[in-house]
């Protein structure tokens, strides 16, 4: 931990990982409202919208400060990727929005088009529940991250913000897990902003873990006014500012066997591994369990 | 050091200090607003960015709400700061609550850079034109060459082996704060010479230009023009062509000045001339806190309190002669030690140990400077040591009372002081004490009430 805190950071200088999530089929059903009803109406945001606001918060962000830095990542079912990064190129081309919108717009299309393609490949099912690939994206973020920390010693303050749309992937329970234990070490807030219709569990304990903020804006007409307001402070700002506290968190877990999210569960009592049912032999480090539980729904928490 | 944001605040101060009239119509223009946003405290451009899309007043209770309780001060000086800078406007209600608005100028300007970005008065000029542009290596040892001639003419106008354009009314205009020159006396460097040779070159740089734009009201020109010509400037990519036509004649005329400090680069083709933005001029619109462009360092201090400067520049050898005593010089080297009588020498002209320190460290070497501390424990705490030596008396503006009538009335009242956490000293045999000078009214009527 030394490393981190014997760093200096500028004032109010920010590197901010913008994650976004393209899920075709969240974003086929938000556009054709399947969602159905008056409710869903302002509930969900077409894709453009949605691409409108983040590009003008990209474009407030780099306005703020010179030194202010955006990395935007896409989030596919398939695969993530870099979009853009304001650091490589044109860091001083301020007045050439437009260009920089268009790129990342050529970009998305490309990325989109080699997410379906690795689809296709695989062969993967298809449903309109898909979830989105939010742990490789969170895993690029930081692994972004730890090259701006070794970079020098002068960097701009890091921070995530995770805008998903589409439902958890109860799959990646694991690896999210990790990837926002490594946020946590390396001392990197996860914000996360959720334009879909559920909440999202994950992320309510990414930002919860990290120190984030965690926001499902109600009104998602004026979804920049969200980004701007709370999303666009500045750590250090953040320390005098009343902003969003998270009404609640789900700590469920996900079992590590059938990949459920589960209230009660049997727990690994050498390597903490989850699984919805009883096992012989653990899975996970191979310890074996030779007491038997006689019924397993009547106990709270076993553990075996 | 504390210095280079006063320097900062007071630039900021001059583009607030300009009538409304005037501010209003330099906010038409993106550039100037993105860079008076940047300048903002980062509380106050999270508020701008905040309301940039709200057209209705917000009453400044509802935006009280958006700070904790404790940190109230810094919303005060977030929005005072806005105020100031007309970029939002108070309104004032019948029933005396105000709120707040965006100047609506400032609003659209910045709407429309979020939206469709800014563009520049002038496109760079093509290759085929200008031909070979210098790289930015040669560019930027050209600033540097520039900025460190016209800071050793500024500082020994006598020394300087390459003067620069600058007439030497204009030097004057810029030694006003730095030298102090009574008649019949060598210019000799006041306090904030000093500590303007100890900042940062970008603190220094604003500095200078602000006194230059204060100055440039007795040329004739106006300070709103030069303001927004060099914020404007600033956007400008570094190390491309931009033609001298597109100037207007205040801005041409203004430019060749910002030659001479480094800020530009001026070149003349076969039929055109044009200009090349060095690093200087860019970085002008970078906030004062950011250190990016910190210079490699080329001072190593030694346990024994010996300096060795790696440097071949006159102007930091004048420097160290601020607080060292120079023992030898050779082409690429100075070595010095700082001793006891040249700090107090130091002292005696203003200069904190502070000071000291913190340019010894930001100007470390990087050999030593990968090492904690930069400069050796033992020196950073004698220099402090030496400098509290001089402070180690304090001056306290009191009155003497004697002359009580009588031992009651002279406890009572010593009484009192102590209550009051007045009373320096008191003699209770002579009837005699003394309390601190701010509470001479207190014990006065005191003494006078009738008992």
């Amino acid at each position: 931990m030394t490393s981190v805190q014997t760093k200096l950071y500028s004032d109010d200088a920010s590197l901010v990982v913008v994650l976004i999530d393209v899920n075709p089929y969240f974003w086929a059903t938000a556009a054709s409202g399947v969602g159905g009803g008056v409710n869903h109406s302002s509930a969900t945001i077409p894709f453009a919208k949605f691409l409108n606001s983040m590009i003008a918060f990209l474009n407030s962000l780099t306005l703020l400060n010179q030194s202010n830095q955006v990395v935007l990542i896409a989030t596919g079912i398939n695969s993530c990727g870099y979009i853009y990064d304001s650091g490589t190129k044109g860091s001083e081309g301020s007045g050439k929005v437009m260009e920089v919108s268009s790129e990342i717009l050529r970009r998305l299309e490309e990325f989109v088009d080699r997410d379906k393609k690795l689809g296709k490949l695989q062969g993967m099912a298809v449903g309109s529940n898909v979830s989105s690939l939010v742990s490789g994206s969170l895993s690029l973020a930081l692994c972004y991250i730890q090259r701006v920390f070794r970079s020098g010693a002068i960097h701009p303050q890091p921070r995530i913000l995770c805008l998903q749309a589409s439902p958890d992937g109860p799959e990646q329970y694991v690896a999210i897990m990790n990837a926002i234990f490594s946020a946590q070490r390396s001392m990197v807030p996860i914000d996360s902003c959720v334009v879909g219709m559920q909440n999202s569990a994950f992320l309510q304990q990414a930002s919860y873990i990290t120190g984030g903020v965690y926001l499902k804006p109600p009104q998602l007409d004026g979804l920049f006014e969200y980004l701007a307001s709370v999303f666009a402070t500045d750590l250090q700002s953040r320390n005098f500012l009343h902003l969003p506290k998270p009404a609640g968190v789900d700590f469920r877990a996900s079992c590590f066997c059938h990949k459920k999210t589960i209230d009660m569960g049997y727990v690994c009592s050498v390597c903490l591994s989850i699984f919805c049912k009883h096992h012989k032999k653990c899975s996970t480090c191979g310890s074996e369990f030779n007491h038997v539980p006689q019924n397993p729904n009547s106990a709270s928490n076993l553990k075996s | 050091m504390p210095q280079v944001r006063i320097v900062a605040k007071n630039f900021m101060d001059m583009v607030a200090a300009l009538p409304a009239m005037k501010l209003d119509k330099l906010y038409e223009s993106t550039f100037i607003c993105e860079a008076v946003l940047r300048y903002l405290p980062p509380l106050a451009k999270k508020y701008a960015l905040q309301m940039l899309f709200i057209e209705s007043p917000v009453t400044a209770k509802s935006m009280e709400e958006w700070v904790l309780p404790e940190a109230l001060s810094k919303h005060r000086v977030a929005t005072d700061r806005l105020l100031q800078l007309r970029v939002f406007l108070e309104i004032g209600d019948r029933k005396k609550e105000a709120s707040y608005k965006m100047n609506p100028t400032f609003q659209r300007s910045m709407q429309k850079y979020l939206v469709q970005g800014g563009t520049l008065p002038r496109e760079p000029m093509p290759l085929s034109v200008t031909n070979r542009l210098p790289t930015l290596e040669d560019l930027e040892a050209y600033a540097n060459k520039q900025w460190e001639c016209f800071l050793l003419q500024l500082i020994n106008s006598s020394q300087a082996e390459r003067l620069t354009n600058f007439s030497t009314s204009m030097i004057k205009v810029f030694q006003r704060g730095i030298l102090s020159s009574r008649e019949n006396e060598a210019p000799r460097l006041t306090e904030n010479g000093f500590q303007f040779l100890l900042m940062d070159t970008n603190a220094q740089l604003w500095y200078i230009i602000r006194e230059y734009i204060t100055s440039s009201e007795d040329r004739g020109v106006d300070p709103t023009d030069l303001i927004s010509f060099l914020l404007e400037l600033s956007f400008h990519t570094l190390g491309e062509a931009y033609s001298m036509n597109s100037l207007t004649d205040v801005q041409s005329k203004a430019i060749k000045d910002l030659a001479d400090l480094g800020l530009v680069k001026l070149q003349q083709g076969r039929k055109e001339s044009w200009f090349i933005p060095t690093k200087l001029v860019t970085n002008l619109s970078v906030s004062l806190s950011d250190s990016s462009s910190r210079k490699q360092g080329f001072v190593m201090v030694e346990t024994n309190f010996r300096i060795y400067a790696y440097s071949t520049l006159k102007l930091h050898s004048e420097i160290l002669k601020l607080f060292s005593r120079i023992e030898y010089q050779l082409p690429n080297l100075i070595v010095g030690a700082i001793t006891k009588e040249s700090l107090y020498a130091a002292f005696e002209n203003g200069i904190t140990a502070e000071q000291i320190i913190s340019f010894l460290k930001q100007n470390a070497h990087p050999r030593v400077a990968e090492r904690v501390p930069a400069v050796p424990e033992n020196v950073t705490d004698q220099i402090r040591l030496w400098e509290t030596d001089r402070n180690r008396i304090e001056m306290i503006l009191s009155h003497l009372y004697e002359d009580f009538p009588s031992k009651e009335v002279f406890e009572a009242a010593s009484d009192y002081a102590r209550e009051l956490g007045g009373l320096l000293w008191e003699d209770s045999k002579k009837m005699r004490l003394i309390v601190n000078g701010e509470l001479h009214q207190q014990m006065r009527d005191f003494l006078r009430r009738p008992k």
